[in-house]
């Protein structure tokens, strides 16, 4: 009896390891993001500022649409990489653009603060490997 | 092809061609009343009044010392879907190249002078041949037909050397 547990929860682990692994789609070959703007180390006088992202190699398609070789952009700003066999956080850390966006105001408080993209999929989840830009530092003076 | 007798694939085909062929006939011979029904207003995709689409780079004017250009496709206010993908305030991108702005009531022509950015692309990498040249962005809706009002960039001229 207990040998057979085992081999249920084992087959249990390996069953949810696998499913959560076979839901993030493989990255689209040569598929990178980055940030056209603002530029790493830049300083931003009043905290406000357009911020472009940059797909290549890939298109944008709005969350929810699953289309092969799309996916759409996550903004984290002074954050580190969610985990990322999971959906990415929606909060003022990690911002979606799941209407497709590829630029957006963004107001940030005087201080260093840094900005990374990741792109995710139409569940907003990562791909496999993760198609993410530099983590970038900008400074808005007091 | 296997299983499928040459002959049902000629009636096939046939089949397919006629529609085509009639339609070009009305064509010609009703232009006037083919145009009306393409070009009803309430077949535009509406977009809002503060969207709008610009090109990132190369900047206007500028000289480039390369043949391959890239091209960065900015979008402000709007959003990027792929072709097909009808979703309100979402289109895609279109290119034109020493190209005047196609009739804005029907589908963006699909040619060397009009690029189709239909799998929701932001930038590309054209090849040009030495000299002057412009370049617009012109935003299409699902069906590749541009926004009503028409979201398109300002026409830039670069000089490629």
């Amino acid at each position: 009896m207990n040998k057979i547990s085992a081999i249920l929860v084992a087959a249990m682990i390996m069953g949810l390891g696998s499913a959560t692994a076979g839901d993030r789609k493989p990255a689209p070959q040569g598929a990178s993001v980055y940030i056209v703007w603002p530029r790493d180390g830049g300083v931003i006088k009043d905290g406000k500022f357009w911020i472009r992202m940059g797909l290549s190699g890939a298109g944008i398609a709005p969350a929810g649409i699953d289309k092969a070789n799309t996916g759409h952009h996550h903004l984290l700003i002074d954050t580190d990489l969610p985990p990322l066999d999971q959906e990415i956080p929606n909060d003022k850390n990690h911002l979606h653009f799941g209407a497709g966006q590829t630029e957006a105001r963004i107001e940030l408080p005087p201080g260093k603060h840094t900005l990374q993209l990741l792109f995710a999929d139409a569940n907003h989840l990562s791909f496999d490997p993760p198609i993410m830009s530099k983590k970038i530092t900008i400074t808005v003076p007091q | 092809m296997r299983g499928i007798h040459p002959l049902a694939f000629g009636l096939a085909l046939a089949i397919i061609a006629l529609p085509a062929a009639s339609l070009a006939q009305t064509e010609q011979h009703d232009h006037k009343a083919v145009a009306a029904a393409g070009t009803t207003a309430e077949g535009r995709t509406p977009a809002p009044p503060d969207a709008y689409v610009y090109i990132g780079w190369p900047n206007d004017g500028e000289t480039l010392h390369t043949r391959h250009v890239k091209v960065w496709f900015g979008t402000r206010n709007f959003g990027v879907a792929p072709a097909g993908v009808d979703k309100p305030n979402t289109g895609h991108h279109h290119l034109l190249i020493d190209a005047p702005l196609p009739p804005l009531d029907q589908e963006i022509p699909n040619d060397k002078n009009h690029l189709h950015f239909g799998a929701g692309q932001t930038e590309t990498t054209i090849d040009l041949p030495p000299g002057t040249h412009t370049l617009q962005l012109l935003m299409g809706d699902a069906n590749h037909i541009p926004h009503n009002p028409p979201l398109m960039s300002k026409k830039i001229t670069i000089h490629v050397e």
